[in-house]
C-alpha cells in the first residue's frame, strides 16, 4: 500500500545506503512530500551548515498519494538548505519521476555527503546503487536522461538530473525531469552539483495497493469532473500557463524593465496565440501534453522556428518565461522567449531567477552602476535580445566577470558590484520575485514577503483575491475547515482580512505539497477546485488513513512551522532586508505608473503592511518578532524537535 | 471514516455558480461579467469603460487577449492625473 513506501538514507561520501519504513506516527504528523521533507531537513541538517558542503542534506520525495488512484499526483519535491538564500531551499516539479520512485518502493530519499567524482544513483525496485557518471558530466538535462536510458537499456527509466548550471554551481540551478519539468527555485540543482551527483534514475514496477479501490476510482470521477470543468483549467489545457499573462498585464500587474513599469504594451507579441503563429502546432487541445495522472494538460510543445537554434524542440514556455525573457528585460520578440526558455531548460537553471537578475543588471547598466568594462563590452541595454541570451550563457557557464558574479545570486552580486545596486534588487530573503507587481495587491505583497523559501508566488498567494468574489463566497472558502469570523474583503487593494487569506493559502498549498498533487488542482487560480474537505476523502480511500479536514489543516500548519523553525535557526529575522519578512523599498516608495484606474498611483502602505505582518504572525502563533510561542509549538507537537526519530 | 457520496464539498457547491460564454472585466475593482457577441473582436465594459480585445479559445469560449490600449491608457492617465492633483 501507499503507506509502506520507504525512506532511503544514502551517503555519497561513504557509499553507505540504509532503507527504513516511515513510522505511522510521522505520517500522521507530516503525511509525506514537502511536509515530511521539512521534518527531515530540520532533523538531519546541522545549524549553520555550508549549503555547498557535504553536511547539507538533499531530500527528494513524492507525496503520500503519489502513484495512487488520485489525480495529478505527479509532483516531485526537493529540499535542502539553499545555496541562494542560506535559508530553506525547496522546489517542486511535475512529470513522471515521483510515481516511478513510489513504484520502485520509495517515497523519500535523504542524500548526504559528497562523491569523490561525478556519480548518479540508480534505484530499481528497491535496489539502490551508486554509479559512475563521468560520461554524463557536461551534458544537458535532456541528453543526460537519454544517456542514462541508453546505458541501462531501459527507455522507461525516469530521472531527475542537473545540467551544466548545476555542475558549475550556479546558485539557482534547477533539478529537472523530462524536458521542462523544473524543481526550479532556491538552487536545488546547485546542491546536487556540489555533491557531484549528476542524476537520480529510477525504475519501478511494484504494486501500490489501494485501500478502497472501487470507491477511490468512483470518488476520483467527481474529482476529475471538478478539475476539468473549471474554466481556468480548460484555458490552461488549450494555451498553457501563458494565458495568465494578458489578464495580469491588462490591469497592470506585470513588472517590466526590472521594476520601473507595471505593464508592457507589446504583450500581444509574446502571448500564446502569437507563439502559435511562429512555432506551428504549439498550443491547442491537440498539442498539449500533461504530467502523470493529470487531466489539465497545460504543457505546450514547440520547435524554434528560425535562428541559431532553429528546429530545436522544447516544452512550454511557461508564464514565468514570458516575464523572464519578455517583460522584465523589455524584449518584445516571441522567439527570444522560446530560445531563452530552451536554454534554461537545457542548462537546468531557474528561468524566473535568471530573468530577474539579468533585468536587474540591465537597470544597473542603464543607471551607470555597471559599465561596458564590467560587461566585457556587451551592450546590456533593456530590449537587447542578443545581450539577454548571451548573459544566460555567461551565467550558466560562469563566463566573464559579470557572468560569474551574477551566477552567485542577487545579494552576493550586489555586494561585489557595490554602490547602491542592492536598492534596485527585487528580492525577498535573497530570492528574486516573480515578474508580477504586487504594489496594488496587499495580500499578494504579504505573500511574497513571508513565503518560507523567499519571494514566491506558490507558497501562500491568494490569487483569487483578484477576482472580486462576493464576501459570502470568500467566507465559504476561507472559513473551512477551521472557523473564521474575522474581516474578509472582496477589494484587492484592501488590507482587511488579507493576513487570514495568506495564512489559509499557506496551509492549503502545504496540504497539496504533502499529498504530491499539483496546485492547479486546488484553490490557486480557481475558486471552485478541491481543498481540505475533498482531500480527507481521497486520502482515506487511497491509503486508509483517516484524517478529518481539520486534521489535514493541522498537519499543514505543523509542516509550515517546521519550515519556519529551520529558517529561524538559520538566521531569519523579521525586518532584515536580506533574510527577513519584508520587501524592497520600491514597493513602498515608487507608485505604479500604468494599468487599471485603481492600480495607477498605488504603493504598499508601510504602516498597514506592518499591521498585516502582525496579524499573520498572530494567526500562525508567532510573537511580534516572528518566533513561535511556546504554546504554539506545544499545540502542534513540535516542542521537542529535533527528535531524530529515524 | 465513511464517505457520503451525495454530500457536496464547498468547492463543488461553488462550481454551480460558474458561467460560460462570458469574460470578466480585467479591472480588478470592477470584474464585471461581459458577454461578447459571437466571434466579436472587442468588448467594452459598461461599468468602468475599460475595453478589451477578444480571442476565442473555442467558438463558445471567449478570452480577453489584452486591452484596447488607446482606451485604457486614457483611463489610466486620467486616474493618475487626478491622484497626483494635476
Amino acid at each position: 500500500m501507499a503507506l509502506n513506501r520507504k525512506i532511503a538514507f544514502i551517503n555519497l561520501t561513504t557509499g553507505d545506503i540504509e532503507t527504513k519504513p516511515i513510522p505511522i506516527e510521522l505520517r500522521k504528523k507530516f503525511l509525506g512530500g514537502r511536509g515530511l521533507d521539512a521534518w527531515l531537513l530540520y532533523n538531519y541538517t546541522e545549524k549553520g551548515c555550508d549549503p555547498l558542503g557535504q553536511d547539507n542534506t538533499l531530500i527528494i520525495s513524492g507525496g503520500v498519494l503519489t502513484a495512487t488512484c488520485a489525480s495529478a499526483t505527479a509532483r516531485t519535491h526537493i529540499m535542502a538548505k539553499s545555496p541562494l538564500t542560506g535559508l530553506l531551499g525547496s522546489a517542486n516539479m511535475g512529470g513522471f519521476f515521483a510515481p516511478e520512485l513510489a513504484w520502485a518502493g520509495f517515497h523519500h530519499l535523504v542524500i548526504k555527503g559528497k562523491a569523490e567524482k561525478p556519480v548518479y544513483i540508480y534505484i530499481n525496485n528497491g535496489k539502490i546503487e551508486i554509479r559512475d557518471a563521468a560520461a554524463l558530466w557536461g551534458k544537458s538535462t535532456t541528453d543526460t536522461q537519454w544517456a542514462i536510458r541508453e546505458e541501462l537499456g531501459d527507455e522507461e527509466i525516469k530521472s531527475c538530473v542537473i545540467g551544466q548550471a548545476g555542475e558549475n554551481l550556479v546558485r539557482y540551478a534547477n533539478v529537472m525531469t523530462g524536458i521542462k519539468n523544473a524543481a526550479g527555485r532556491s538552487g536545488m540543482g546547485c546542491v546536487m552539483g556540489s555533491k557531484n551527483l549528476k542524476a537520480v534514475a529510477v525504475r519501478g514496477t511494484t504494486d501500490v495497493t489501494i485501500a478502497h479501490p472501487m470507491e477511490a476510482l468512483e470518488f476520483n470521477k467527481r474529482f476529475i469532473d471538478q478539475i476539468t470543468s473549471a474554466k481556468v483549467n480548460q484555458t490552461q489545457g488549450t494555451l498553457g500557463t501563458p494565458f495568465i499573462w494578458g489578464a495580469t498585464n491588462s490591469w497592470g500587474g506585470i513588472r517590466t524593465r526590472n521594476f520601473q513599469y507595471n505593464q508592457c504594451e507589446y504583450a500581444d507579441d509574446i502571448e500564446p496565440e502569437r507563439i502559435d503563429e511562429i512555432a506551428e502546432e504549439t498550443i491547442g487541445p491537440h498539442h498539449m501534453a500533461g504530467c502523470y495522472a493529470c487531466q489539465v494538460h497545460c504543457r505546450a510543445q514547440y520547435k524554434i522556428p528560425t535562428g541559431p537554434y532553429a528546429g530545436k524542440y522544447d516544452e512550454g514556455p511557461e508564464y514565468t518565461s514570458q516575464g523572464a525573457f519578455g517583460g522584465e528585460p523589455d524584449c518584445k520578440n516571441a522567439e527570444t522567449v522560446l530560445v531563452g526558455n530552451h536554454l534554461v531548460n537545457q542548462y537546468g537553471v531557474d528561468n524566473l531567477e535568471i530573468g530577474s537578475i539579468i533585468s536587474w543588471a540591465m537597470e544597473l547598466y542603464e543607471k551607470g552602476i555597471l559599465t561596458r568594462k564590467d560587461t566585457d563590452g556587451l551592450d546590456l541595454n533593456f530590449g537587447n535580445d542578443e545581450a539577454l541570451l548571451e548573459m544566460v550563457d555567461r551565467i550558466c557557464f560562469r563566463k566573464g566577470w559579470l557572468g560569474d558574479v551574477l551566477a552567485d545570486g542577487g545579494i552576493p552580486a550586489s555586494e561585489k558590484i557595490g554602490k547602491d545596486s542592492f536598492d534596485y534588487l527585487i528580492q525577498v530573503k535573497g530570492m528574486s520575485n516573480l515578474h508580477s507587481d504586487e504594489r496594488a495587491t496587499p495580500a499578494l505583497a504579504l505573500n511574497i514577503a513571508t513565503a518560507s523559501r523567499g519571494s514566491d508566488h506558490l507558497r501562500s498567494r491568494p490569487a483569487i483575491d483578484l477576482y472580486h468574489l462576493p464576501e459570502k463566497v470568500l467566507r465559504k472558502i476561507y472559513s473551512s475547515p477551521v472557523p473564521y469570523d474575522g474581516p474578509l474583503s472582496s477589494e484587492h487593494t484592501s488590507y482587511q482580512g488579507k493576513a487570514w487569506q495568506v495564512f489559509w493559502q499557506e496551509n492549503c498549498y502545504m496540504g497539496v505539497d504533502c499529498l504530491g498533487i499539483c496546485k492547479y488542482h486546488t484553490v490557486f487560480l480557481g475558486a471552485t477546485l478541491p481543498n481540505f474537505e475533498d482531500w480527507s476523502k481521497v486520502i482515506y480511500l487511497n491509503t486508509g488513513l483517516e484524517l478529518s479536514p481539520t486534521e489535514i489543516w493541522e498537519i499543514a500548519e505543523r509542516a509550515n512551522m517546521m519550515e519556519r523553525l529551520f529558517n529561524l535557526r538559520e538566521g531569519l529575522t523579521r525586518n532584515d532586508l536580506k533574510k527577513g519578512d519584508t520587501l524592497n523599498h520600491r514597493y513602498f516608495d515608487e507608485p505604479c505608473r500604468r494599468g487599471a484606474p485603481d492600480v495607477v498611483g498605488k504603493t504598499i502602505d508601510r504602516e498597514k503592511f506592518k499591521i498585516m505582518i502582525d496579524e499573520l504572525y498572530t494567526h500562525k502563533g508567532l510573537d511580534e518578532n516572528g518566533e513561535p510561542l511556546a504554546e504554539t509549538l506545544e499545540r502542534l507537537g513540535l516542542e521537542n524537535e529535533p527528535t531524530r526519530l529515524l | 471514516m465513511a464517505t457520503d457520496k451525495n454530500k457536496l464539498s464547498g468547492a463543488e457547491t461553488l462550481r454551480q455558480t460558474r458561467t460560460y460564454g462570458k469574460v470578466r472585466c480585467h479591472n480588478p475593482s470592477c470584474m464585471g461579467r461581459l458577454q461578447p457577441a459571437s466571434a466579436a473582436k472587442q468588448v467594452q465594459c459598461p461599468e468602468c469603460g475599460m475595453e478589451y480585445r477578444i480571442a476565442w479559445v473555442r467558438p463558445d469560449f471567449p478570452r480577453i487577449r489584452g486591452p484596447v490600449w488607446e482606451t485604457n491608457r486614457k483611463l489610466a492617465e486620467a486616474s493618475l492625473s487626478a491622484k497626483e492633483g494635476k
